[in-house]
């Protein structure tokens, strides 16, 4: 613990011998020991951490000293004592020291609160003492952070709201990868610091027991999402002449293992994102397959087309069924990629009426369109890598394939209007000043990641310098940055006076807002050698937090803007560049409309249609997709319907409703898509509650003739 | 020209396979007490008409998407100029789906045969007796039109559906499968579930909707019962069951 | 009356050619508006259209309401006149 001014060990030089005062006092240290009043030890802290020279030091130390033996007092801790010695620090305008001699942690109260309440900020991680670790260490780590890698404009950019820097409590971690089967197909499961090697798998089940370690290890990584690249497809040449028991077994054990990893790392599940194919995307064609023993089959992946299908086909009949509550699971999330192929490819028909069966009842399908010659591996609640001819080549060895995004830093839209005051040309140099700022967070964490990396396999992020292939795990050559957004719609809502589905003008500035985002980064990625794109940022708190910070600095203005419940405290600002979430839009608007900013974001983006309680046909959904595809550049579509479980009966109901319909308990919990992912909404923090209210679900509407109310009935 | 009195632009649960508007017609002359339309039953006036030109301006908006035009209500067949509006709407090329409760079988013919409705989906409330049926809706019935409407469909000039909604106590499973033989139409037979939000009869908001599983068993169960050669043969067949 | 609107880039081998029917029309009074799509005004717009590929036309009529549209490929001359004068008269 060097957090504290060390107390114990013999300090070196610089001892003053006389007239030490002779203090009946002690002090607490964190080192769980007690010792006596030793001035010097102030004065080796300052030579130690800070730029300060001896004799100053040793004045501040007498100072000090004078100051608590004035005070007389019998017992000290040390984190007082440090801070007594900021103050002399701050009175000789030494403010460069401070800051290096800054103590962190946390106040008792804080602490308190943490370990009995849970943690609203990302309603994947529970309430247990793993948890509450995770906060703990999070805590120390995003003060460090802010305080140590970025530099001090980029910090209070972040603090003051202009920009939102992504998980800083994982400041030491990339922010989230995709990875091929391959790999661990290819190297067995030999992880730096482990002390067993694990040979290349034999048999399917050693195969997923490798994946599900490989995962959990990535995850302790990185700090957010986990994929896996056409996860059918590389398991199939383990998977002939298994019966379709035995497959569907398989697959049970995939999914259970996966929503079950909830005693991983903060008790978190992992997040885990599988892409699934029904044909064997061009890039694999002719590839030759890796089967058991890591040995090649001698066929290409192309022999393989049956049992990778009838892999997927047993995983969604997992899904369809759901846990043994009938909830949906909320991870892994299964990723289908719709393609031209997909529809040339004979039995896609029941297999997209399959996965849209999936969809309306338990809403776990993900559609990805990859239309034309693009494919696409996607990742995280939105994050998709695009594959570009470097990629198709390494894809003929594609255990080469995996990619990460080091970090992701959200811009606050609407506070860029509210500082434009209406003026077109301040309002686009204000959005280029705050991409700026991202683009120079991004430098500063690449190179902390950098100086981590450097240390190879010995250094703290060991998994990623492994190199086991020429080339270290992690490829920072191929890494993206991402530049998210949150508000759009309120940016031009503030501008124009009009939200974006409300008039075509106000749309179109919502397109020339990204449009400047994009060429900007375009430019930057240019200059600095680095891929930095759009990403739809998930923003499950920075929403929130955004929208609660411009209540306070842009007041009364903001108090007309943002969306939800502002005397329940329930506000947060549109998602990204979503339409208004309660926007009576039919989900074919949405769909094209929203669709028309996924090209320019390539991060990856997705529109979620809210079905609410409605069921829809499958076939009908399969209709959807398939125009969706056809007719739209939208990238991905998700349908989210919503439930009630009981923590009575243990049974599920579709709808959000306060009590059980089936024994009538009051003791319930709603599931439904937080963002990216399905949670129970006891779990979700205020900003997303008040959108949750607000979500338009395409239910039928009368408009009553007086004034412009609308009835809400339920369709047949 | 018939009053439209709700809109939904796209609907992905009431036509299977299709994605369609629906069209809410007021008016109804059944009661049944599980009704959560009945606004449009009782008090149409209070909801504006919706200009059919508004309606058409707005679907130009969604060509290539919206695939036909469900026409519900209230009950849709009680206005004589109904085959005005669905030619209105054939004009634009749309599909049509008609839900109807069956008790005018001579309009329905009249559609069917002219070819103007590409889809029927008839509500069927209870077993095939008078009585039973009469509790189901709320208001006494001579079954004659419902059963001449089932045959009609049974001719399968036009593909058809018969959905019944199931609310326990007013339908035991034993009704249910009751109903199923009586019909004998296999997979066209849709039970939906009881909705307990706000039904025409208060006192049903209480009532626990059938668990959805075993509703599902039900169904697949009803659904099993394929047409038999009798019925095939003699369409009046189910008149002498039910009688 | 409605108008047609161009998009097209710096470095795309084919747009010249559309440039150059642009000010033909534009001389015969059709009024034309020229995007570049590697400036936020154009790249804005052309994502309103869905626009991926330059250089790419796209004819609207007095309501803004596209009537026809060629992505990536160059009509000839007389096809554009056609289709203007069915959206513009």
């Amino acid at each position: 613990m060097s957090t504290v001014i060390e107390i114990k060990g013999d300090h070196q030089g610089f001892k003053e011998d006389v007239e030490t005062t002779d203090m009946a006092l002690f002090v607490r240290t964190s080192d769980e020991a007690m010792y006596g009043w030793d001035r010097q030890k102030i004065v080796d802290a300052l030579i130690r951490e800070t730029y300060v020279d001896v004799d100053t030091a040793k004045e501040i130390a007498r100072e000090v000293e004078d100051l608590i033996a004035t005070s007389k007092i019998k017992m000290i801790t040390a984190p007082l004592i440090r801070e007594l010695v900021d103050t002399k620090l701050i009175e000789r305008g030494l403010e460069q020291a401070r800051k290096m001699h800054t103590r962190l942690g946390m106040p008792l109260y804080d602490v308190d609160q943490l370990i009995l309440h849970p943690n609203k900020e990302n309603a994947n991680v529970p309430h247990g003492p793993e948890a509450t670790n995770l906060t703990l260490a999070e805590r120390i780590k995003k003060e460090y952070a802010l305080l140590s890698v970025f530099s001090q404009d980029v910090a209070d950019a972040h603090m003051r709201g202009d920009i939102h820097l992504h998980d800083l409590g994982f400041i030491d971690r990339p922010y989230c990868s995709g990875q091929s089967l391959e790999y661990i197909k290819r190297f067995g499961l030999s992880l730096p610091n482990s002390i067993a090697m694990a040979k290349p798998a034999k048999h399917p089940e050693v195969l997923l027991a490798h994946m599900v370690k490989f995962a959990a290890a990535l995850q302790s990584h990185f700090a957010g999402a986990i994929g896996w690249d056409s996860i059918n497809l590389f398991f199939a040449p383990y998977l002939e002449g298994m019966s379709d028991q035995e497959l569907e077994q398989l697959a049970q054990m995939m999914i259970f293992e996966f929503s079950q990893q909830a005693v991983a790392r903060g008790g978190q599940a992992i997040f885990t994102d599988l892409n699934l194919y029904w044909e064997i995307p061009k890039h694999f064609e002719n590839v030759p397959a890796i089967g058991p023993g890591g040995e090649f089959t001698g066929k290409t992946y192309s022999d393989y087309l049956k049992e990778s299908q009838r892999f997927a086909i047993a995983l969604f009949n997992v899904y369809q069924e759901g846990d043994g509550s009938g909830r949906p699971f909320f991870f892994p999330k299964p990723l289908v990629h719709i393609t031209e192929k997909f529809f040339q490819t004979p039995g896609h028909m029941d297999f997209l009426y399959l996965i849209c069966e999936v969809a309306s009842d338990k809403g776990n399908t993900y559609f990805v369109f990859d239309r034309g010659e693009t494919a696409k591996i996607s990742e995280c609640c939105r994050l998709s890598f695009k594959l570009d001819q470097t990629d198709f080549e390494d894809a003929k060895q594609p255990w080469r394939m995996r990619y990460c995004a080091l970090q992701n830093v959200t811009l606050n839209l609407p506070r860029i209007a509210y500082l434009a005051k209406g003026e077109d040309a301040q309002l686009f140099s204000k959005i280029g000043e705050f991409v700026e700022m991202a683009v120079k967070a991004h430098l500063e964490k690449k190179f902390f990641i950098e100086r981590l990396l450097s240390l190879g396999e010995r250094g703290p992020l060991a998994l990623l310098a492994m190199d086991r292939d020429g080339t270290p795990y992690l490829r920072m050559h191929r890494a993206s940055f991402l530049v998210g957004m949150v508000g759009l719609n309120e940016l031009v809502q503030i501008h124009t006076g009009q939200e974006m589905h409300q008039s075509k003008q106000a749309f179109k500035l919502g397109l020339k807002v990204i449009a400047h985002m994009k060429l900007m980064l375009d430019k930057f990625s240019q200059r600095y050698g680095m891929r930095f794109v759009l990403e739809q940022t998930p923003a499950e708190s920075t929403a929130y937090r955004f929208a609660k910070l411009d209540l306070k600095f842009h007041s009364p203005q903001s108090g007309h803007i943002v969306k939800g419940d502002i005397s329940k405290g329930e506000v947060y600002y549109t998602n990204s560049t979503y339409l208004n979430n309660s926007a009576v839009l039919n989900p074919i608007e949405r769909v094209r409309q929203e669709g028309l900013f996924h090209p320019l974001i390539e991060g990856g983006a997705l529109t979620h249609i809210w079905l609410g309680e409605a069921k829809p046909a499958k076939s009908s959904l399969a209709n959807f997709v398939r125009k969706t595809f056809q007719w739209t550049q939208n990238d991905q579509i998700a349908f989210s319907p919503e439930f009630t479980t009981c923590n009575c009966c243990n049974r599920t109901s579709r709808s959000l409703r306060s009590s059980c319909a089936y024994c009538g308990s009051n003791d319930v919990d709603g599931i439904t898509r937080i963002t990216g992912y399905f949670t129970k909404v006891s779990s979700w923090n205020k900003g997303k509650l008040g959108e949750l209210r607000n979500r338009y679900r395409n239910q039928a509407f009368l408009t009553e003739k007086e004034g412009e109310m609308e009835l809400v009935v339920n369709t047949k | 020209m018939i009053e439209i009195k709700g809109f939904l632009e796209t609907s992905l649960s009431d036509w299977p396979g299709k994605i369609c508007s629906v069209l809410f017609l007021p008016h109804c002359n059944f009661r049944c007490p599980y009704c959560h339309n009945h606004p449009l039953v009782f008090n149409p006036e209070q909801y504006s008409t919706i200009p059919l030109e508004k309606i058409f301006d707005r679907l130009h908006s969604f060509t290539n998407w919206i695939d036909g035009i469900c026409l519900t209500g209230g009950e849709p067949t009680l206005h004589a100029d109904l085959p005005l509006l669905i030619r209105k709407i054939k004009e634009h090329r749309f599909l049509v789906k008609l839900d109807t409760n069956g008790s005018n079988p001579r309009m329905l013919e009249n559609l069917i045969e002219k070819g103007e409705i590409d889809f029927v989906s008839m509500d069927v409330k209870a077993p095939l007796d008078p009585f039973r049926y009469s509790c189901s809706i709320g208001v006494p019935i001579d079954l004659k039109p419902i059963l001449d409407s089932i045959a009609l469909l049974k001719r399968e000039k036009v593909e058809y559906e018969f959905r019944m909604t199931v609310v326990p106590g007013l339908h035991q499973e034993g009704d249910i499968k009751n109903l199923g033989n009586q019909l004998r139409v296999g997979r066209r037979l849709i039970l939906q579930n009881f909705n307990p939000e706000n039904p025409l009869d208060p006192s049903l908001k209480q009532v626990i909707p059938y668990d959805p599983q075993v509703l599902k068993q039900i169904e697949k169960e009803v659904q099993e019962m394929t047409p038999s050669p009798l019925s095939l043969k003699d369409e009046s067949a189910i008149l002498t069951l039910t009688h | 009356m409605g108008l047609i609107k161009i998009f097209t880039k710096a470095h795309c081998p084919k747009c010249p050619a559309v440039k150059e029917m642009g000010m033909v029309l534009k001389k015969e009074g059709v009024p034309v508006l020229n995007y570049d799509l590697d400036t936020v005004e154009g790249l804005g717009e052309a994502s309103f259209y869905s626009i991926l590929a330059t250089p790419s036309i796209v004819i609207e009529d007095e309501e803004e309401r596209e009537v026809v549209s060629w992505r990536g490929v160059v009509p000839s001359l007389q096809e554009v006149r056609r289709y203007l004068l069915r959206g513009i008269s």
